[in-house]
């Protein structure tokens, strides 16, 4: 056999046996790896709508993904939004809840950053700045309270913390909550959120 | 060189030929992903994984492939472990596979597995093949090991998430973040090169 013909031959079958043994281990594990991104989605709206036991989605589009969350008896507990905006690093991926009248967030959740460790991957950290996003009103646009507050009592209702020496990141976070609080309501307004969740009750 | 036993071709990979601390290869995982004391283990198993089977793979086929495309071949080898790593990774241990991001899949582009390749597996049988990576994943899992161990503790005061510091401790954030990397690793680089020193003036 020539020599071009035999490296033709190895390269071919290097790649047909290595092309064909990925394809299996790809579709052995496709189910596995995203049914694992459902359940960190279902576990992150559960824990961002206190009551619920269940969700479902019901808005995709424009950068956010909408879910309901529900109780055992099906009564609507609030919303979950998962939305992602530009942080100091790179993508931020959070998830809020609110109630069901959209006038006050319930919980935040962050579920993907790449901030500094130490200083705007706080972000993540319940003492230093999840906790001052309980229960806020959100019938207005919220503020960031800078310099920090040391309680969650100090600051106003429609206020939330900055982390100190990360205001960036903390802007991020409120940039994208503030945003996708407005096209919430615009949603609402348009009757498309609640109008799907009427049919379904 | 050419007598060397099965013992020796294991042994050299933990200090003599360390690819960490001696050869200074695979240095991207070894400054990016030893922040914890898990990703570091991750990470080395991660590398003998991938090592191990293109070793055996790479000397029970070496005489196929022709001189001309055998670096190609390596990679495309490699490149599939590497791939099958990922989605392990990715199905099993999904928070791992998070942390470690994208240096999995650039564990392809890691010298020390080419490295060993071109150096040991395509020269050599494969049971010696199989040991001399067994060796060399030993030896880097070792490394990061201590890299990890020593950023972890003082930069977080914990091994392995315990909190093994007390509270008394403020946490040298530097040591998480890339400069630590490179500082732990010039330490540990000198302190190498001090114990060869010393053992070969003493032999």
């Amino acid at each position: 056999m020539s020599l071009s013909a035999r490296i033709i031959l190895v390269l071919t079958c290097v790649g047909l046996l290595s092309g064909g043994f990925l394809a299996t281990v790809g579709l052995l594990t496709k189910e596995r790896i995203a049914l694992n991104r459902e359940k960190e989605i279902e576990e992150a709206i559960l824990a961002v709508v206190p009551g619920a036991s269940s969700s479902q989605k019901l808005y995709e589009g424009e950068g956010l993904t909408i879910y309901a969350g529900k109780d055992a008896s099906g009564v609507l507990r609030g919303y979950a939004i998962h939305a992602s905006g530009v942080g100091f690093q790179d993508k931020i991926v959070l998830m809020f809840g609110t109630n069901p009248a959209l006038t006050k967030i319930r919980k935040l959740a962050v579920l993907e950053q790449k901030e500094t460790p130490g200083l705007g991957a706080k972000i993540t950290d319940e003492e230093s700045f999840l906790r001052y996003w309980e229960e806020k009103d959100c019938t207005t646009e919220l503020k960031l309270r800078k310099p920090a507050a040391s309680s969650p009592q100090e600051l106003s209702p429609s206020e939330v913390n900055t982390i100190t020496g990360a205001t960036i990141s903390s802007e991020a976070v409120l940039k994208t909550v503030n945003l996708s609080l407005k096209l919430l309501k615009g949603l609402q307004l348009e009757r498309e959120l609640l109008g799907e969740e009427k049919d379904e009750e | 060189m050419k007598n060397r036993t099965l013992a020796e071709d294991f042994y050299k990979g933990l200090w003599q030929e360390n690819p960490i601390f001696r050869q200074l290869l695979g240095m991207c995982p070894t400054l990016a992903v030893t922040n914890a004391v898990i990703n570091g283990i991750a990470m080395g198993l991660a590398v003998a994984f991938v090592l191990i089977f293109s070793s055996v793979i790479i000397s029970s086929l070496k005489k196929i492939f022709p001189p001309q495309v055998r670096i190609a071949s390596y990679i495309v080898i490699i490149a599939t472990f590497v791939t099958i790593a990922d989605r392990f990774l990715q199905a099993f241990f999904p928070s791992i596979s998070k942390s470690l991001g994208p240096y999995v899949p650039l564990i392809v582009v890691n010298c020390i597995i080419l490295a060993r390749q071109e150096a040991f597996s395509s020269k050599n049988p494969v049971g010696r093949s199989f040991i001399d990576a067994l060796g060399m994943s030993a030896g880097f899992m070792l490394g990061l090991l201590i890299l990890s161990s020593i950023r972890e503790i003082l930069g977080s005061g914990t091994f392995l998430g315990y909190q093994v510091l007390g509270s008394w401790f403020k946490p040298w954030l530097i040591m998480i973040l890339p400069p630590g990397a490179f500082m732990t690793l010039g330490i540990l680089l000198a302190l190498a090169i001090q114990i060869e020193k010393k053992l070969k003036s003493r032999s």
